[in-house]
C-alpha cells in the first residue's frame, strides 16, 4: 500500500523535477525584497509607494514566472521527460495552503510588531516556516534538497540573533510603516533574500542536474509514430 | 467465506498486474499525461508499455487521445470515471484482505 502512495505522489514532485518551481519561488522573494527595499528607502512620495505600482509590479512578477515556466517546460522537460497535465481540484488546494501558510506568517508579523518585544522568536518562526513549507512541497521528494531546509533554519536562527541594530539599518527605517518595528522589518528582508537566495541556487542546481541526467530521446527510423498506442 | 478472503477474490485482475498498478496510479494523480512521462517514471520499453495500455484502454479504464504538439505526434492518456472508481475500489479491497 505504501508502494501505491508512493506512486500517487510522484506525479506532484515531477511538477518540480527541473527546478521551475524553486526558480519561480525564488524570483518573487528577490521580487518583494527589491520593491520592499525601494519602498523602505525612498521617500513617502515616490513612485513605489503608489498602489497600483505595487499592482504592476505582482502582475509582472507573476506574468514572467509563468511564461518562463512555461518557456522552459515546452522546449525542455516535455520533449525529455513527457507532458503532464495536474488536475484542477489539485492546483487549488495547492493555492488554498499557499495562501493559510502567507495567513500565518503575516498573523506571526502582526503580532510581533504589536508587542515590539525580543524579534528572534518571531523572526525564527518565520523562518521556520519558510523551511517547513519547502520540506513538505520539495524535500522530501529529494533527499539532498534537506540540506537546503537545514540552510534555511540555521540561516533564519543566525538573522534571529543578529544585533538589532544592524537589522534596522537595513530597512533604512524613514518610509517604513509605523506599526512595524524598523528591527523587525530589516529581519523580515533578510529572511527573505535568503529564502529568496536559496530557492534560486537550489533551482539552478536541480535544473541543471536535470539537463545533466537526461537528453530527448532520439525518434527511432523504422518506428511510425501512430503504430500501436504509441 | 473468510472476509479476507473475498475481499481478495474481488480484486480486479486488470489493475492487480504490478505494470498496469504502476500505470494506474500515476494517472490516478493526474488529470492527463503523455506516453513518454509514463515511460520515463515506469521505466518500461515501448512495446510493454504500449501493451499494458492497450489491455486497460480495452478494459474501459483508460481513454487514448493521439494529437499533435508542436508538429510532433503526441499520445495522450487520461484515466476514465470507470478507471478512477476501479482503482479506489482495488485499493479499498487491497486494504480489507490485508
Amino acid at each position: 500500500m505504501d508502494q501505491i502512495g508512493s506512486l500517487l505522489r510522484r506525479p506532484s514532485s515531477y511538477n518540480n523535477i527541473d527546478g521551475t518551481g524553486e526558480l519561480g519561488g525564488g524570483f518573487m522573494s528577490f521580487g518583494f525584497v527589491v520593491l520592499l527595499w525601494l519602498q523602505w528607502h525612498t521617500p513617502k512620495d515616490a513612485i513605489w509607494h503608489q498602489m497600483y505600482l505595487l499592482f504592476i509590479w505582482v502582475v509582472l512578477m507573476v506574468a514572467m514566472i509563468h511564461y518562463g515556466t512555461k518557456a522552459i517546460k515546452n522546449h525542455i522537460t516535455y520533449p525529455r521527460t513527457g507532458f503532464v497535465a495536474y488536475r484542477t481540484r489539485n492546483v487549488i488546494w495547492l493555492a488554498i495552503i499557499a495562501f493559510v501558510i502567507s495567513a500565518l506568517a503575516s498573523a506571526g508579523l502582526a503580532l510581533a510588531a504589536r508587542s515590539h518585544r525580543d524579534i528572534a522568536i518571531p523572526v525564527f518562526l518565520i523562518g521556520l516556516l519558510f523551511a517547513a513549507s519547502y520540506a513538505f512541497g520539495i524535500a522530501r521528494a529529494v533527499r539532498w534538497k534537506w540540506a537546503v531546509v537545514l540552510a534555511l533554519v540555521l540561516g533564519s536562527l543566525v538573522i534571529a540573533v543578529l544585533p538589532g541594530g544592524l537589522t534596522a539599518a537595513l530597512s533604512g527605517g524613514a518610509s517604513v510603516p509605523a506599526w512595524f518595528s524598523a528591527r523587525l522589518a530589516g529581519a523580515f528582508l533578510l529572511c527573505l533574500t535568503l529564502c529568496g537566495a536559496l530557492l534560486l541556487i537550489s533551482g539552478a542546481i536541480s535544473f541543471w542536474l536535470y539537463l545533466r541526467h537526461t537528453q530527448a530521446p532520439v525518434k527511432e527510423a523504422n518506428e511510425p509514430a501512430d503504430s500501436g498506442i504509441l | 467465506m473468510n472476509r479476507q478472503i473475498r475481499a481478495f477474490s474481488e480484486i480486479d485482475r486488470v489493475i492487480h498486474e504490478p505494470g498496469r498498478l504502476m500505470i494506474v496510479a500515476l494517472l490516478f494523480a493526474v488529470d492527463r499525461s503523455d506516453f513518454l512521462y509514463l515511460q520515463h517514471e515506469t521505466e518500461m520499453n515501448k512495446g510493454t508499455l504500449s501493451s499494458h495500455l492497450s489491455r486497460l484502454e480495452e478494459a474501459g479504464y483508460v481513454e487514448v487521445l493521439k494529437t499533435y504538439r508542436r508538429k510532433v505526434p503526441q499520445t495522450l492518456l487520461h484515466l476514465t470515471e470507470t478507471g478512477r472508481k476501479v482503482f479506489e475500489q482495488y485499493r479499498r479491497k487491497l486494504k480489507e484482505a490485508l
